[in-house]
């Protein structure tokens, strides 16, 4: 019972005895080169017990070298805010509540380069721990440690606690010199015009997802009897299967990295939807109509960078589109005399016009190949550039003139700047 | 009911509006202060804080030549704090301003766009007053602007602050506008800042309304530093 009560007690400490105020993030250098800033007369870590630390606890540190910030001791500005820091470093404070404001130590922090620096103190028995960098004049993290005089044990604490993760390789002088020439990646002028081309297969359907299906039902569901008879004409899915697979070739570009122009052309095929009961069809072989489409998209975007070998470009589209179906029959044997009705069968107009909306996004690997996705609704509706005839009252309604679907389509792409 | 209806909507409509106005933040509290001081303070700042606004209004005002006007106020008011920051802590110590004027003067952030100027002692160094001791803690005034219909964000909104003064000047209130910093002379910190306004309605202008401005900031101060308490 004892040995247990005590097992607990330990694990107890062990939770309550180390704790991190905060920690955010910083880089981590590869052989990173630590220095350890202490006032107390012998410091709480041995620095070359702590390199081995920071060995053992993280992989990837590859050999750092650690050694006491002399220059750092010796300084009166820098002692007066080491007295401080230790005197402050609280639990509920946050970096800010740290920051040093004396114009000297400042620039003194601001100037340890990829050094990374760690404060230790001992403040009532209890191991006070901050870590600076060169880019603001607060501790990156900070946290209390108990102090058991075990120096390693402390190291392996410290280590774990803020020298875990991803580390970074140093630059050397020489890269570190080009670098500052170098032009800021978030102020990189976009090049003028981004452009791409690709095919795509795709699939499409009457009916728009998360609406009802008795909006489409009575298209869906229609048949064509007789060659030419169905309940209504204004959807051209009141002949033809509306969920078809297409394929699409596209291309485009867009200037600034915001708006372009994109021309595509799709294809389905489309069988008709007869009516099985209907005898009349027996001397059908196949009916179906190719529908191909050309048109001219204006497309939105912007492009996300995320590494050097991928960004993505989400755009939407809208534009319009002409279509054309061209009818594909054939009887079963030719030669046989045809009925009447197959001489005055349905024709469809010789072209719609519509428009398209949509929204996609382009994946660009190596800044060349892309996936492309996009989904949108298009429509077809009659082709208002001919002039009404003067018969049009006694006309039957337009074939198809309201022929909506919506659409989805996966492309492969290859994309080019200029 | 639909009057109700009405005037439902009406309120609402007022909320979204009020809501988009802006709105400051106008103190700050470290997180470890735990106790506002009782009994006891140190206060430093009042040689140099306090400044008249409008000054030949003032002078006219108050029958004084307006070459002394800045120095007669600023003597008279400080004398008004400190007679009212002894009757609010049973013991005052006042430290003289050159105790902390070396010290470069700093920006504290209160709110997005609320900057405070004003002297802070050094970290690691601690402030002594006259005789010797140190002071748990010191309420630094770093501005004390006395004038008529002011308005804080003017001088603290740096958005506002170089702004033209408007062509006409009223005078319907005497207002006060203080900034000030609790300090925590042992561990060097602020443990509370803030910038204080009072306004006071202006009938005729005396000596005794400009005590009663002053002593009403100080009771205003001495509230804000328990409120302010984490």
């Amino acid at each position: 019972m004892k040995r247990f009560i005590l097992a607990i007690l330990i694990f107890a400490c062990s939770i309550f005895a180390d704790n991190v105020f905060f920690h955010n993030h910083w880089t981590l250098w590869k052989d990173a080169d630590v220095l350890i800033w202490s006032t107390d007369k012998s410091p709480a870590l041995d620095p070359k017990e702590f390199c081995l630390s920071l060995k053992r606890n993280n992989m990837g540190i590859g050999e750092p070298k650690c050694r006491l910030a002399g220059e750092w001791e010796r300084d009166s500005i820098a002692v007066l805010y080491a007295g401080w820091l230790l005197a402050n470093m609280d639990n509920n404070v946050k970096p800010e509540h740290l920051r040093a404001r004396h114009p000297a130590m400042v620039t003194r922090i601001q100037s340890v380069e990829d050094k990374l620096v760690l404060f230790i103190g001992n403040r009532d028995g209890e191991i006070y721990a901050a870590t600076f960098d060169e880019n603001s004049a607060e501790p990156v993290a900070a946290g209390s440690f108990s102090n058991t005089g075990d120096k390693i044990a402390l190291g392996d604490k410290i280590a774990a606690a803020f020298f875990d993760g991803h580390t970074t390789r140093r630059l050397s002088k020489a890269e570190r010199a080009k670098r500052m020439t170098e032009p800021d990646e978030s102020y990189k002028e976009i090049p003028g015009f981004q452009g791409w081309a690709g095919i795509a297969v795709g699939y499409s359907q009457a009916q728009i997802p998360l609406t009802p299906d008795n909006w489409y039902s009575s298209h869906t569901r229609s048949r064509v009897r007789n060659y030419r008879i169905t309940k209504d004409s204004a959807s051209l899915w009141n002949f033809i299967e509306d969920s078809d697979p297409q394929m699409a070739l596209y291309a485009g570009g867009t200037w600034y990295g915001f708006i372009g122009a994109e021309l595509m052309y799709r294809y389905a095929y489309h069988k008709v939807k007869t009516d099985n009961q209907d005898t009349i069809y027996q001397e059908l072989s196949y009916w179906g109509f190719h529908q191909h489409e050309v048109g001219i998209n204006v497309v939105l975007s912007r492009t996300y960078t995320y590494t050097k070998w991928f960004k993505t470009t989400p755009f939407a589209f809208i534009g319009f589109q002409y279509s054309f179906f061209v009818e594909d029959i054939g009887l079963k044997d030719d030669k046989k005399p045809h009925s009447k009705a197959y001489d005055v069968r349905i024709k469809f107009e010789d072209s719609y016009k519509g428009a398209l909306v949509g929204i996609g996004n382009h994946f660009i690997f190596f800044n060349h190949y892309g996936l492309g996705v996009r989904a949108g609704i298009s429509s077809r509706g009659r082709n208002i550039e001919e002039d009404p005839s003067p018969e049009a009252a006694a006309e039957p309604t337009t074939i198809g003139s309201s022929t909506i679907d919506c659409f989805i389509n996966l492309g492969l792409e290859y994309h080019f700047s200029m | 009911m639909v009057r109700r209806l009405h005037f439902a909507i009406c309120i609402f409509l007022m909320s979204i509006l009020c809501g988009c106005s802006q709105s400051y933040r106008w103190n700050q509290s470290h997180p470890s202060y735990k106790k506002a001081p009782e009994g006891s303070i140190a206060v430093t700042g009042l040689d140099e804080a306090f400044v008249v606004t409008r000054s030949s209004w003032f002078a006219k005002k108050l029958e004084i030549s307006k070459d002394s006007i800045q120095t007669f106020t600023s003597n008279f008011c400080s004398k008004a704090f400190l007679e009212e920051l002894r009757k609010a802590y049973a013991s005052v110590t006042v430290i003289p301003d050159a105790a902390i004027n070396h010290f470069p003067e700093e920006s504290q952030k209160l709110d997005s766009r609320i900057f405070m100027k004003g002297h802070l002692p050094e970290q690691g160094v601690v402030v002594k007053d006259s005789s010797g001791n140190v002071p748990p803690y010191i309420l630094i005034i770093h501005e004390f602007i006395l004038g008529t219909d002011l308005q804080r964000e003017d001088f603290y909104d740096y958005a506002l602050i170089h702004n033209e003064a408007p062509e006409k000047k009223t005078s319907k209130n005497l207002s006060a506008i203080v900034s000030y910093t609790l300090w925590d002379n042992e561990k060097q910190r602020p443990l509370y800042s803030a910038v204080n306004q009072v306004d006071q309605p202006n009938v005729k202008l005396s000596l005794a309304d400009i005590t009663q401005i002053v002593a009403s900031s100080v009771k205003q101060i001495k509230r804000n530093l328990t409120a302010g308490v984490q």
